[in-house]
């Protein structure tokens, strides 16, 4: 587990802070240093868990509307808002573990798939909490007493939770718990005979990435500034999955790499908001074909 | 009392011919995942594409109908054999198949979606296909334009003839055959790799089939095509994978449920309603109500 | 002489898959220090036996003791940790990790101390004979050396009973003859309990033998009695 590397590549987009503080370029490195986050959690899943969890895009949307409604209409503070919306997330993410974490790949994703359809129709129609389609706006930056935070320490302050972030799931992978999950990867039925408890295990992944699906999604909101239930639907779980898929999954630097790579995509094509599926909807057909390892399982059979 | 009558017939009329359109798309996404073990998630975005080139070739291109709708069939039959041929092949073998077919539908749903925003998006937010049939019929007590019952009678026709292909001729029973167990299928001597290409193309055909009456009987907009993967899937596995019988009888209670409900309230209730009932499903009896 | 008290015993063990008995009321015990082997022609039950036993499968009645504590209902984790281990058919191995990973992942659902671990498993692996290098990837070795890790994955956790199936599965005959001189060796570390369909791995090492037939506990006795009882050789051996 190479973690300097990954704190390196987590840092690398500040670089584009060099720019100018109120451009595109710095919006777009918070966007990438936020899905840097997120992809991470969903690689404890998938990367590391032999699990594709639709549901996380869901899950870091009910953060996000706690979060945003916390801050709006309870008039709370950013600081104490965030932490409650991860718990409300690690809560619903091992609630919504439970029944599925019976069933094996397919299945299981597949009732992923509906609960994360079923939560966004749920989003969409219950507008006390979301204002339905149209979305909540205006969501405030944090501030830091009585000041808003400001570009580039918000960034710097984004990178440092996904620094964060990385280094926790380091040190998880590193533990015994990590190497359970590595197992129960490989040979579900084997690491149950062996003596593992492979539901405890698994309960526990979900936990903390649901954690962490709550932490990204409260900070984007109050990042992007508006969000609506199609800003947590299936397409995003599954481009988040493409992240962590092109990078290189079971890896700490493959979702980062991932998150480096497709984030800025779209903004290239502004004016054409739809190339953004085709070009995402492309690279799910070309990983899955050729790439089974991503990226950066690519450099490293290059490497050797 | 009338009114109330009229309303029950308008429910029942509706109920039946959204339910026979649902039941012909579930019965080609059942083909497919029940032989190849291919769950189809962008089903329902050649189902929307089907209708939308409809659309186009009628109304942009001038076509008449009965060069239409051949041309979109053929089409859908292109797109699937391309991707057999590029990407789906590589998988048959793999024991682990489904999970890897569902991620590359899916991504393939989402490239389409973008396309025909892109392709569509500007032209319009709806389109309507130009009725094949001008006027209406009396079914007692309500009036049913005659297009309706055009794409009734053509959905019909094809669940019938779906189910006495599978039934009575030669592929069908292989298909059937390797559904219900691949070994022994093999040893019987059955090209498995056939059949498969065979109920892709079936499946497809079907689909296009289906999008094109939904386009005919109804207004098409660009978000259908999700709603209807989400629907399909549903009625496959609550039905279960590989039964047309349970297609049909799973589509004509999904229909009648959206038709009741869309009287009262809004019908995405009812998609909230089958996608409870598929997990209900996915947890109990993962095989479905009408499997062997 | 007081007869000593079982390793394990089960009473009145069934188990049920749709419209077919598995396994019948079955009732087994095995003496601590014997090998006992578990005989029986395709689809008898035998592997039903060690599924339930190890609480790889839930049993529908009856109960399960080890050294006098009950087992059964237990999930598989828990009777894993109390001291039951089993292998499969099919050789099982994390195909994907090193042979020192896989050795060591068999004491992640046990109690062990780091420092402890790593000595466990060179040791173990010592105790099968493994001399490949530690840090290959498991998938690549030979059938008979995959084994012999199955056996070191088990016996790092130090069981009180070890249930093989069908061990020597896939194996040719010079192979056969070290399986044997290696399960032989083990005897002194646990109980051993063998599912096997060559005689000639029963009859080397089995103290006593268990016949299932359609579920059902035909005979359960010494090698040279089970092998010339006239049942048995009717309804398995082939007269």
């Amino acid at each position: 587990m190479k973690l300097r590397i990954a704190i390196l590549v987590a840092a690398l987009p500040l670089l584009g802070l060099f720019g100018d503080p109120k451009g595109l370029t710095v919006f777009i490195v918070g966007l990438v240093l936020i899905n840097m986050l997120l992809a991470s959690g969903l690689n404890l899943l998938y990367g590391f868990g032999g699990l594709i969890p639709f549901t996380f895009a869901g899950i870091s949307g009910t953060s996000a509307f706690i979060c945003c409604n916390l801050v709006l209409h309870a008039g709370w503070s950013f600081w104490i808002a965030l932490p409650v919306g991860c718990v409300a997330a690690s809560i619903l993410g091992l609630a919504l573990s439970f029944p599925a974490i019976r069933l094996r790949g397919f299945y299981f994703a597949l009732s992923g798939l509906v609960i994360q359809s079923a939560l966004t129709i749920a989003f969409i129609y219950f507008p006390s909490l979301t204002n339905g389609d149209t979305g909540i706006t205006s969501i405030p930056r944090p501030t830091l007493a009585g000041q808003p935070i400001v570009s580039p320490w918000l960034e710097i302050l984004i990178a440092t939770a996904t620094v964060l972030t990385v280094t926790g799931i380091s040190a998880l992978m590193r533990s015994p718990i990590g190497s359970m999950l590595i197992a129960i990867r490989d040979d579900e039925d084997l690491s149950r005979a062996l003596g593992i408890n492979v539901t405890a295990v698994r309960s526990l992944a979900f936990l903390i990435a649901s954690l962490i699906a709550g932490l990204g999604g409260g900070v984007y909101a109050h990042y992007v500034g508006f969000v609506s239930p199609r800003t947590f639907d299936v397409l995003i779980s599954l481009n988040l999955w493409l992240m962590v898929a092109v990078g290189g999954r079971g890896t700490l630097v493959g979702p980062l790499l991932g998150a480096l790579i497709l984030t800025p995509l779209p903004f290239i094509f502004q004016q054409y908001t739809w190339i953004k599926d085709v070009i995402y909807g492309g690279a799910i057909v070309v990983v899955i074909m050729f790439l089974p390892a991503g990226l950066f399982g690519l450099l490293q059979r290059r490497a050797s | 009392m009338d009114g109330y009558l009229v309303v029950a017939a308008s429910v029942i009329v509706s109920g039946v011919l959204v339910g026979t359109i649902y039941a012909v798309v579930a019965a080609g996404l059942s083909l497919i995942h029940g032989t190849i073990l291919m769950p189809q998630a962008s089903n329902g975005q050649i189902f929307l594409g089907a209708g939308l080139v409809l659309w186009w070739l009628q109304t942009q291109a001038g076509w008449p109908l009965w060069l239409a709708v051949p041309a979109v069939i053929a089409a859908g039959l292109a797109l699937v054999f391309s991707l057999e041929l590029l990407v789906f092949r590589r998988f048959y073998a793999r024991a682990d198949r489904s999970i890897t077919y569902l991620v590359v539908t899916l991504g393939l749903a989402q490239m389409l979606s973008g396309l025909y925003i892109g392709a569509f998006g500007r032209i319009s937010d709806t389109f309507s296909v130009p009725p094949p049939a001008r006027g209406y019929a009396f079914i007692d007590p309500t009036p049913v334009s005659n297009a309706r019952l055009l794409a009734f009678t053509a959905a019909a026709t094809v669940l019938c003839a779906l189910i006495a292909f599978l039934r009575l001729h030669r592929f069908g029973r292989a298909l059937r055959a390797v559904f219900q167990n691949r070994d022994v299928a093999r040893l019987r001597g059955i090209d498995i790799i056939s059949t498969y290409r065979l109920a892709l193309g079936l499946g497809t055909a079907v689909t296009t089939v289906g999008g094109m009456l939904y386009a005919v009987a109804f207004t098409l907009d660009l978000t259908v095509g999700w709603t209807m993967t989400l629907i399909t899937f549903s009625i496959m596995i609550v039905g279960g994978p590989g039964s047309v019988l349970g297609a049909l009888c799973v589509g004509l209670v999904f229909g009648f449920t959206q038709a009741i409900v869309s009287v009262f309230a809004d019908p995405t209730i009812a998609t909230f309603a089958y996608l409870l009932a598929m997990l209900a499903m996915l947890f109990l009896r993962p095989n479905g109500l009408f499997s062997r | 002489m007081t007869s000593p008290s079982p390793l394990f015993q089960t009473s009145g063990l069934s188990k049920r898959f749709g419209g077919l008995q598995a396994l019948a009321s079955v009732d087994a015990l095995q003496y601590p220090g014997e090998l006992l082997g578990l005989i029986g022609p395709n689809g008898s039950g035998k592997s039903t036996f060690v599924n339930v036993v190890s609480g790889t499968l839930p049993g529908d009645e009856g109960k399960v003791w080890l050294e006098g504590r009950q087992i059964s209902g237990l999930p598989q984790h828990l009777v894993t940790r109390a001291g039951v281990a089993r292998t499969f058919q099919a050789v099982k191995v994390f195909r994907e990790l090193s042979v020192l990973d896989n050795v060591l992942a068999g004491l992640l659902g046990h109690r062990a101390r780091p420092h402890e671990a790593n000595e466990r498993a060179r040791s173990a692996m010592d105790r099968v004979g493994l001399t490949v290098a530690p840090d290959t990837a498991a998938g690549r070795l030979s059938l008979f050396d995959q084994r012999r890790l199955e056996f070191a994955m088990r016996l790092v956790a130090k069981p009180t009973l070890l249930m093989l199936d069908e061990p020597v599965g896939g194996l040719n005959p010079e192979e056969i003859r070290s399986m044997i001189a290696l399960i032989s060796s083990l005897r002194e570390h646990c109980g051993i309990l063998i599912i096997e369909h060559t005689m000639k791995v029963i009859t080397s090492l089995a103290d006593r033998v268990m016949v299932l037939v359609n579920g059902r506990k035909l005979i359960d006795d010494a090698p040279g009695v089970v092998l010339r009882d006239r049942a048995v050789i009717e309804t398995y051996l082939g007269a």
